[in-house]
């Protein structure tokens, strides 16, 4: 008998340990349930907050920040004092900036979501008008990513929007809008003529900076090979603006093909900048965010004698601050950051009064776009 | 024959050696010898150091009772270095079988029950003809306790600071021709802070309230299972398993950019094995290993998290949503080995080991290579011959022949010799090394979210990395005085390390998505030289009840990557390495009656600025612990022994931002304590303090 028990605990032994190799490593959810729960918990927050029948959506990249946050919170503040009609929501395109967004503890959760699912639960919810507003600066590559989500919407690209309802977005055959719209607000400088427009309003801001030394601007840029709708244009045109208000303002980029710093350092000593002069550095973009604090004005300095730039004109590991301090130029620190933000130089354009008000501009401006396909064309 | 006789004449001796001296060894040759005669230099931590430290981690042993041995105890696990060199050029071995892990290298050491360690061997350099020649940096062979005869129940509990718990639990039986070893091992930590600050750029407000963990809560268990059978005497079967689940918990706190995160890391790890070996009439042993081994990387989310993952139509996005609860597979690696191995004794002094090794490698990763999974498969033939024709020189010289799917055939070579005269035993060592690139170093392309995003490339253009490692060393050992001294060379070509890249590397998909959070792209790229120059020396002194000791090691490092925009060699740093590092320890012990022995240990470790690429440099430290062991009661069946002590007395721990690189992770003082209990009947194996050399056990078992 106790043979028998020995055995029969030996197999079972055994068993086990051929037990372990069955180990399953499925995921616990089935992606398609997953799409329409998400879509489902951005409709609840629509429902949740929808008072009108109209809606302006504010789409931006998106950032951790704190500084951003209180800037965008700003922003949708005016826009729901400016836009009396409408339901203002934020939108983020990036996933990150939107997960950690919603999952901090002991703090305000806030969901920002991708303008796709917004559009989705907008249609769901049937508004009447819908404006998307681009919170760029440039019409580059993230822009061109706002307009395909308002197509993928036209195309009611999930296929349960009513058509019917969906149907209304479309144009007449003369081109007027339907009984429905479809808006689509503009980046900062969509065009040249907007280029010359935030040049006055940056001037209003900076003048005091420019009568002191030079004032350069970090703006964000397509990287060369994808220089979507070669929008990098502006940055120049923005240069050329600023300069006849006053020749120490220049533009550069921390993408953007020979719009490095280093090249805006070549052309502020061809312009004859004075070898020691001040330097004050700021952000050319909605939000300060990593590229402000760290490229910008960061500590990060990999410089060394030897260090050249790299092929593509870039002095990479090494702040614009920094940077410009080995250039030789008098760079100011104490501006950086102050504890009520005041004077600080590293501010995000939505942080100016003036350059929120040319954002609300645009979407007053907003044009109605034609993006509907019917899922039934036959009909 | 020869270690037999040695054996008696150990006996012989008047002089109380240390039981280190005595201990045999087995990883360098694979085949048994006394440490102070082996013929490929061997570090051993014994049995009797280890219940005397009584170290909570394998992290803790290594990194306090040996030099060479430096641990970065982060939030996502343990990175080890010896020598200089990382986790992916050291080998792990449970009793001479390789520790289930990351493919790419990474070995999971949780999966060692600290408490469950017999004593531990390190070979270091590719020195080994038996273990592969991937072993770049060395190999660390864990012996595990054993349990030969009767019934056996054990459990230790170890409690800490930080509601550290480390339990183990062992129930042994033989019973006839059957032997059966079941252990269950837990072990637990919540966790600790040392600073609540970020590394913040100096633009920004200073965060001050971070809630990012130094060292995360984490909690692991082990179940295992080993079954032998012995049909006929001198033919040993045996199966084996285990299984093991880790669980690595992360606070949320209030800012995104630090410390916000959305998911937590799961572990599951699997293992299980056949074999057995036979050793015949004559003596020769025949082995036959067939193992296989699992480990799955899981992203458990804590709440909406939007990543890698697959819409309706099969197409991989990066925005895809998880919900709180639901978990996603990062990569589950399976390694399946057959080994066999024969050892042969020719002559009485000539004894030949050969062998054969298959290697199949597989990598599943759904959203982190293209296509989903990736493989490899590597085989090898050795042949190893220690020869002792003189009495006062041995000679091993071993030749492996790998082969590998993608970089096809390698013959690497290894020469060890010793020579003895007196109480000196002189050895040299010249060994290559040959490793190819793991999958993921190959394959993988993944988003590491930290303060900064981090993305990581794989290089399908990847060399195989080869090494040339040179050491000669002395050991002098005389009346209980031990010292030893190796100087090492260790030259890897085409090192295989991560390189900083321009962001526009990274694929368009991910670049678009991640933006201005991308902070850093770094990729697997072959380095044009990587050399390590160390000097290791330690020194013991035993006399009566007294031991101390210690050791320190030097370690230089100079690697060069080529940077094709700038069209020349740049000189990188090998990530983590100090130039100093040591030991040091005093222990006493006495027995004051037959039912109580105390035991006093004082050990301190210290370590030179550690050196980085990137993220800051870690802090020089030096840490000091206290230790007592008290073995208590007197019977033949039970055993008891409570030990406890104070890590860290003089309270240090870096405080340097999160964010940047640590020189040591350390809480500050902690306190420890743990109680075992043991039952046992058949051979009483006390706690001694002197592991004799056991003729019998060399007899029976060649290989522990």
């Amino acid at each position: 008998m106790k043979k028998i028990k020995f055995f029969a605990t030996a197999l079972v032994a055994l068993a086990m340990s051929v037990g372990f190799m069955a180990c399953s490593d499925s995921d616990d959810s089935s992606n398609v349930s997953n799409m329409e729960r998400y879509q489902q918990e951005v409709e609840n927050a629509v429902r949740a907050e929808k008072t009108k029948n109209k809606v302006i959506l504010l789409v931006a990249f998106g950032s951790t920040w704190q500084q951003a946050y209180d800037a965008f919170d700003l922003t949708r503040k005016e826009y729901q004092k400016a836009f009396p009609d409408y339901d203002v929501f934020l939108s983020f395109s990036s996933a990150i900036c939107i997960n950690r967004a919603a999952a901090g503890e002991n703090t305000a959760k806030r969901n920002f979501y991708e303008p796709m699912y917004w559009l989705e639960a907008f249609g769901r919810v049937q508004y009447s008008e819908i404006i998307v507003q681009s919170m760029q600066v440039i019409p580059g590559e993230e822009f061109s990513r706002v307009v395909n989500a308002m197509k993928d919407f036209g195309n009611n690209k999930l296929g349960d929007l009513d058509d019917k309802y969906m149907s209304k977005f479309a144009f007449d055959e003369e081109g007027n809008p339907g009984e429905n719209v479809l808006k689509l607000g503009m980046p900062l400088m969509y065009t040249e003529d907007d280029t010359k427009t935030l040049a006055t309003e940056l001037d209003k801001n900076f003048s005091k900076y420019a009568s002191m030394g030079a004032v350069l601007f970090m703006g964000h840029g397509n990287p060369d090979e994808y220089d979507t709708y070669k929008a990098n244009v502006r940055y120049t045109q923005l240069e050329t603006a600023l300069q006849i208000k006053n020749p120490n303002y220049f533009v550069g980029t921390v993408d953007m093909a020979d719009n490095f710093k280093v090249q805006v350092n070549n052309r502020m000593k061809a312009a004859g900048f004075a070898a020691n002069g001040k330097v004050f550095c700021a952000p050319l973009m909605s939000i300060a965010g990593d590229h402000a604090h760290n490229d910008m004005a960061g500590d990060d300095d990999a410089w060394a004698e030897e260090m050249a730039t790299q092929v593509e004109g870039e002095a990479e590991d090494v702040s614009w601050k920094k940077y410009f301090g080995h250039m030789g130029y008098t760079i100011q620190e104490t501006p950086y950051y102050t504890d009520n933000g005041a004077d600080a130089l590293v501010k995000g354009l939505l942080e100016y009064k003036n350059i929120r008000d040319l954002y609300i501009q645009h979407t007053k401006d907003a044009e109605a776009v034609d993006f509907y396909h019917s899922m039934y064309p036959g009909e | 024959m020869a270690l037999l006789c040695f054996a008696v004449r150990v006996a012989a001796q008047d002089v109380v050696l240390t039981d280190t001296l005595e201990t045999v060894v087995v990883t360098g040759t694979g085949t048994q010898h006394l440490l102070k005669d082996a013929p490929v230099q061997t570090e051993v931590i014994s049995g009797r150091m280890l219940r005397q430290f009584g170290g909570r981690s394998i992290e803790d042993i290594l990194g306090s009772l040996s030099a060479s041995f430096a641990f970065n105890e982060g939030d996502m696990g343990s990175q080890m270095q010896l020598n200089g060199l990382g986790n992916s050029y050291i080998l792990v071995l449970i009793d001479g079988k390789r520790l289930t892990g990351d493919v790419g290298g990474q070995n999971d050491l949780s999966l060692i029950d600290p408490h469950n360690i017999e004593r531990i061997e390190v070979v270091k350099g590719a020195s080994s003809a038996l273990y592969g020649s991937d072993a770049i940096a060395g190999v660390v062979n864990i012996i595990t306790k054993r349990h030969d005869e009767g019934v056996m129940v054990e459990n230790a509990t170890r409690y800490g600071s930080y509601n550290d718990v480390r339990q183990h639990n062992s129930v042994g039986v033989a019973w006839g021709r059957w032997k059966s070893l079941t252990g269950f091992q837990l072990q637990h930590s919540d966790g600790w802070q040392n600073t609540s600050m970020e590394n913040t750029p100096s633009s920004a407000t200073p965060v001050t309230d971070s809630r990012s963990m130094t060292v995360n809560k984490h909690t692991s268990w082990q179940l295992s299972e080993m079954l032998t059978f012995v049909p006929t005497e001198g033919l040993e079967l045996y199966a084996a398993g285990t299984i093991h689940r880790k669980g690595i918990y992360r606070p949320k706190g209030k800012y995104p950019k630090y410390d916000v995160k959305t998911f937590d890391l799961k572990y599951e790890n699997a293992s299980a094995a056949i074999g057995g070996r036979w050793k015949t009439g004559r003596g020769d042993l025949l082995s036959l290993d067939v193992d296989w081994a699992q480990h799955a990387y899981y992203h458990a989310f804590t709440s909406t998290t939007l990543t890698e993952g697959f819409d309706a139509t099969g197409r991989l996005i990066l925005d895809f949503p998880y919900f709180e609860g639901q978990r996603q597979l990062q990569s589950n690696q399976q390694r399946t080995m057959v080994q066999l191995k024969g050892v042969f004794d020719l002559a009485a002094c000539h004894r030949l080991s050969a062998g054969m090794e298959a290697r199949f490698d597989h990598l599943k990763a759904p959203t982190s290579v293209e296509g989903g999974t990736a493989k490899d498969n590597t085989e090898a033939v050795y042949v190893q011959d220690e020869w002792s024709w003189l009495c006062w020189l041995q000679l091993t010289g071993g030749l492996r022949l790998c082969r590998n799917e993608g970089f096809g055939w390698r013959l690497t070579p290894k020469v060890s010799a010793m020579v003895k005269v007196g109480d000196v035993r002189l050895r040299g060592t010249w060994s290559q090394g040959f490793k190819t690139p793991a999958l993921k170093e190959m394959n993988y392309r993944y988003i590491r979210e930290m303060t900064n995003i981090v993305m990581y490339l794989g290089n399908k253009d990847l060399k195989a990395q080869t090494s040339n490692y040179f050491s000669l060393g002395g050991e002098w050992t005389h009346r209980g005085f031990n010292v030893t001294v190796t100087g090492y060379l260790n030259r890897v070509d085409h090192m295989i390390a991560l390189v900083t890249v321009p962001r526009t590397a990274a694929p368009e998909a991910y670049r678009i998505q991640y933006g201005e959070q991308l902070n850093k792209v770094r990729r697997y790229e072959n380095m044009e030289d990587a050399r390590t120059t160390g000097l290791d020396v330690s020194v013991s002194y035993t006399r009566k009840e007294w031991t101390i000791g210690g050791s320190y090691s030097y370690l230089d490092t100079k690697a060069h990557v080529y940077d094709s925009d700038r069209e020349r060699l740049e000189r990188v740093v090998i990530d983590g390495m100090a130039y100093h590092k040591g030991n040091v320890f005093l222990t006493w012990e006495h027995r004051f009656a037959p039912s109580y022995a105390l035991g006093l240990g004082l050990y301190g470790r210290m370590s030179s600025r550690r050196y980085y690429q990137i993220d800051g440099n870690g802090k020089p430290f030096q840490i000091w612990r206290l230790t007592t062991t008290h073995n208590l009661g007197h019977s033949r069946t039970m055993t008891y022994r409570l030990e406890a002590g104070i890590d860290n007395i003089f309270n240090y721990s870096d405080r340097t931002p999160h964010g940047l690189h640590l020189g040591t992770t350390t809480p500050g003082t902690t306190f420890y304590a743990t109680l075992t209990i043991r039952f046992k009947t058949g051979k009483n194996l006390k706690f001694s303090n002197n592991n004799k050399f056991n003729s019998k056990k060399q007899q029976s078992d060649e290989e522990d």
